[in-house]
Parts: structure tokens; sequence; C-alpha cells
């Protein structure tokens, strides 16, 4: 499988796919949700975001699903909900584990000033 | 606001990403506005904004590419023409591109003829070019006008009545001739009651005395005194309208669309100017540099005589080049005049060129002139073997005037063959009558009676013998000598 814009992954896909991880979300709840979990230091724009989520999409990392029922926002059927595929969570655990052997080179390489991380 | 502005923004990006996310992304954009007030939030949501769009554009932009490489290297498996498939234009960006090029031509197309000086009426246009020209004095006889300068309803008209038409001296432009003239009047000043009395009555006399049916010039006349008394004029105070109005007057009265009124904000020149050697002498070595227009004079396969004339030239000066051509075609079984591209020209050639034609003089009908000892062919012409030869002419759209004259007399008198198309129809012309610095008019002076018709070839043409295209006429003519010839003895 040709992986054209996602290798290496990006970070905004990896934080996309991190996102997703516990429950489906749509655009804007990404965005907020990657926000959230990076402390506030990755906003996502629209086009990024979209740009990002047509490559996890044509790869399959990631799907489309239907609103959920619960939601009744006046506009909900317009949104489109994403949802972390088998592969996708491959993926980000995969590059987790990358950046985690990354981060052992790191400590190993003593760049850190104290022992917080 | 903003989602407007946002919306144009999103423009930029490749017209399939729109299509699946725009929505999407104005969504959210919706929702962050509406969840990040304040003057802070909202520059810093703008500010995300403008740095996505500068970082995922280029990306969106350069993905197009790969895609179309991996179509070209997929030549194994099966053909994979959707990764191609860009959606189609739309018919509004269609229709758009089409408008900004038209509006750009227009543009153009106006700048290049745009040089700041009022255009001149058609009759400032004719006088002028007869004043530039060099005129001949036996062309002025031969056009049976005295003033020189035709006021035709046609332009292939001035061809054969003007006092000097020549493919050598082509049409200037008037606005440059004229420049200087234009100068001095900015703009056009409205005329009085005095004014126009003095042109109607002007032009009644000149009616009456010039029109060649004596009985319609009186009542036209009477017709244009009458309008003006009734006070139909008093409307018309620039000099074109009421140029206009007198000639729709005279054609209401007199059925003539060759009867007109012409107003020229310039002043009129008062005559052609007058002969010098100097001119005559320009003229005749331009005329000659040419070979007077006769383009091919040759001697086909079969005895073919081929004479390709684009304009019948004043003999006094052309004659010599007339009389070799016809020479060098003396000994032909067959002649072919090709008048495809031939606009007209003096009438004394026209009929020295019919001259070689007839073993006797014949009357050679002229729609402009009444009959004289002038209107017959000078023939049998001494030395000459073509007057009991098989004719051809070759005729197009846009054989005019003089060359239509010798396509219709030769026909009439069953002494040609027409090959190609109906000609472009120009038969009749006024003379040029000067009224005053500014008015003319144009009025036929002579309207002979047709030997063969009712009517002749004004506004219809001269209907060929054989019809096709102006293109094949040479071929066909070719072969339907031939086939004569087959059935002739040596």
């Amino acid at each position: 499988m040709p992986k054209r814009k996602l290798d290496p992954l990006p970070s905004a896909a990896f934080q996309i796919l991190l996102s997703l991880a516990d429950e489906d979300r749509h655009g804007y709840g990404i965005m907020r949700q990657v926000e959230e979990q990076s402390g506030g230091r990755v906003r996502l724009g629209p086009g990024t975001l979209y740009s990002s989520v047509q490559s996890l999409l044509e790869e399959n990392f990631i799907e489309e699903v239907g609103a959920p029922g619960d939601d009744d926002a006046p506009n909900s059927e317009r949104r489109r909900y994403y949802r972390l595929t088998a592969a996708g969570r491959k993926l980000a655990r995969s590059e987790a584990d990358r950046l985690a052997d990354l981060l052992r080179v790191a400590r190993a390489r003593k760049i850190f000033r104290g022992d917080h991380v | 606001m903003s989602e407007k502005i946002y919306a144009l923004l999103l423009r930029l990006y490749p017209v399939h990403f729109r299509r699946t996310y725009s929505g999407e992304a104005r969504l959210l954009l919706r929702d962050r506005l509406r969840d990040e007030t304040g003057l802070y939030a909202r520059m810093r949501l703008w500010l995300d904004l403008l740095r996505d769009l500068a970082v995922s554009l280029p990306g969106e932009h350069s993905a197009l590419r790969p895609a179309i490489e991996t179509a070209a290297g997929n030549t194994t498996g099966t053909p994979s023409f959707s990764v191609l498939d860009r959606p189609p234009l739309r018919r509004g960006a269609l229709l758009f591109a089409a408008l900004l090029s038209l509006i750009g031509t227009g543009a153009f197309v106006l700048l290049l003829n745009y040089e700041g000086i009022p255009p001149t009426s058609r009759l400032a246009q004719l006088a002028q070019r007869a004043q530039e020209r060099p005129s001949i004095p036996s062309a002025a006889t031969a056009a049976s006008s005295p003033s020189g300068i035709p006021t035709a309803a046609n332009a292939g008209d001035a061809a054969v009545a003007s006092s000097a038409p020549s493919p050598v001296a082509p049409p200037q432009n008037p606005r440059h001739a004229g420049a200087p003239a234009t100068m001095q009047i900015p703009a056009a000043p409205p005329i009085d009651a005095a004014e126009r009395h003095r042109v109607i009555a002007a032009a009644a006399k000149d009616l009456r005395a010039s029109y060649f049916d004596p009985k319609v010039g009186e009542n036209t006349a009477a017709a244009l005194l009458a309008r003006e008394k009734n006070g139909d004029d008093n409307a018309a105070t620039t000099g074109a309208a009421f140029a206009a109005l007198l000639t729709t007057q005279m054609h209401d009265a007199s059925h003539d669309m060759h009867l007109v009124v012409e107003y020229s904000q310039n002043k009129l020149p008062d005559g052609p100017p007058p002969q010098t050697p100097e001119s005559r002498a320009l003229f005749a070595r331009a005329m000659h540099q040419q070979n007077c227009t006769f383009r091919k004079v040759e001697v086909l396969p079969h005895d073919i005589g081929y004479i390709k004339l684009d304009f019948f030239p004043d003999p006094s000066v052309c004659a010599t080049t007339a009389i070799a051509a016809m020479a060098a075609v003396n000994h032909a079984r067959v002649i072919v005049f090709d008048l495809r591209d031939n606009t007209g020209g003096f009438p004394a050639m026209v009929s020295l060129m019919a001259s070689y034609l007839f073993d006797h003089p014949v009357y050679w009908y002229s729609p402009r002139s009444a009959p004289t000892e002038q209107s017959f062919t000078h023939s049998p012409v001494p030395g000459s073997l073509l007057a009991d030869k098989p004719v051809y002419v070759l005729t197009s759209s846009r054989t005019w005037s003089g060359a239509e004259q010798f396509s219709y007399d030769l026909k009439m008198l069953h002494r040609a063959t027409l090959v190609g198309e109906t000609t472009h129809g120009g038969a009749h012309a006024g003379v040029f009558h000067r009224i005053d610095d500014h008015f003319g008019m144009g009025i036929p002076e002579q309207r002979p009676l047709n030997p063969y018709s009712d009517h002749d070839w004004e506004g219809v043409g001269v209907t060929p013998d054989v019809k096709v295209k102006s293109a094949d006429a040479l071929a066909v003519a070719q072969k339907l000598a031939q086939n004569r010839l087959a059935t002739q003895p040596q």
C-alpha cells in the first residue's frame, strides 16, 4: 500500500489518529480533542485537518461513519464523523513505539535536564 | 462576515478538495466562531486560519501530481482512467472566460482604432479620395461625370464612375487625410432653418436639372419643398440628421436608392484637383508597375488562352498592355477571362477588351450612360483572330461593377459562357453634386434603356450560365472548353 502523504506520518495525522482512539468525532470534535491532548499547543486549521483526514481516509486508517443518534444538534446530519480503523490503530501504535524508541535514545543521550519525563 | 471571507479563501483549494470538504470546513469555522469570542480569541483564530492556508495549500495542489504519476505507472493492471479524471470546467467558468476574452479583444480593437478624431462621413471620404488621386480626363468623359466624383450607394460603384479609380491608390484613411481640416472644426455646429432652406432649395434645383427622369426629378424636388413648408424638417438640428432626413424623403418620393444627400463635418473640396503632368506620370508608373492589373496572361494546355484581370485600367495609360495581352492569346482556340477578383474599372477599357471578340461593331450596353457613338465596340480589331473563338468568363461574388458589365453584356449577346458564382450586383451610381461646404448629393443622371431586360444586375448580380464555386471555376471552364474543342475539327 503506497503511503504517499503519510510516510513518515505527519504529526497532524498522528494527532488525529490519537484523538479518535476513544470515540468517533466530527471535524470540529477532532480539532478540539487535538487542542486538548496537546495542551493547547496544536490547533488544527480546517485545511490541515481535512487534508490529513482525506489522506487517512484514502489509506483506510480512518473511516467515515454516520452521525451518532444521540447528537440532536440541528446541523448534525450534515456532519461527518470519523472512526479509527484497525489499521489506523496499528499505525498509531507503531508510530508511538517509534517515538518511544526515539525518547529512549534521547534519554540515553542525556538531553533532558531532569528526570521528569 | 468572517465566514464569507473564509468561503472565498476556500476557493484557493483544488476543486476536488473543495467539493468534499468545503462544507465541513465552513461548519468547523462556524463552530469556532461560536465558541471563540473576544478580540484575542478572534485574532488567534484568524492567525490560525492564515497559517493553515499557508501550510496546507501547497500540499493539496502538489497532491494532484502524484495521482497522475501513479496512473501512468500503473501499466500492468487494469486501466485506471478515473484517476486522471478531473472534474470538467463549470459552465459559469466557461461563460466568464468567454466574456473576459470578448472584453479583452474589444478593448484591443478599440485601442487600435482610436485616434481621438471624430469620424467623417462617407461623402467626405469619397470626396477626399477623389482629391488625393490623380484623375484622368479621358476617364471623366468615359464616366460622363462632370465633377467626376460619384456618390455610390456601394463602394464598388465608385470603381466605374469615379474619375480615377485605381487599385494602385487604395482608399486613403480619411482620418489621416482629413486630419488638419478636422482639427479646425472640433464639433458639429447645429444648423438652423435658414441653412436648411438653402440646402433644400439647392437640392431641388439640382434634382430638376440633373435627374435622369425629369418627371420624377420634379416630383421629388416638390416633395422636398412641401415637407419643409409643412415643418417636417424642423426637428433636424444637426447636419447628419438633416441629410438622413432628406435622403429618406427623396427615397419616399422617387424610390431610387442612389438618390442621397450626405453631410460632411469637414469642408468638402471644391472639385477634383487640377491635373498636372507629374500626377499623371505618377499614376501611369504605378499602373505599369502592376502590369495594369493583368495578373496572368498565358496559354494553358489544349490552346486555351487565359487572361486574369483584376481591374479594367485606364486605356490612356494601359492600352498598350491590354493590346499586348490580347495579342499573346491571339492564336488560342478558346479564351478564358478570369474576372473572379475584378472589381470594375474604366468603361472604355471594358469596351476595348470586348471589341476583340466581335467581327462587327455591337451595341455595348452600360447601365450608367446613354447610348452614343462611343457605345459600340470597335470591332473588328485588325489582326484579331478571336472574333469567332469560344469565350468563357469566370465570375465570383467579388466580381463587381465594370467586370459585371463585361460579363452581363457578353452573356446577353450570347458571346460567352459564364462560369462561377453570381456576381456582386453593383450597376448604378449617382453623380456627385456639391451643394455647399458641408452638404452634397448623389443624383443618377442617366438611366439608359436596357435592351435585354427590365432590370440590370443592380442588387441581384449577374447569374452565371454554369454555377460552380468560384474556386472551381477555372477547372470547370477548362473541362468545358476541352469537351467543346474535342467535338470541333482542328
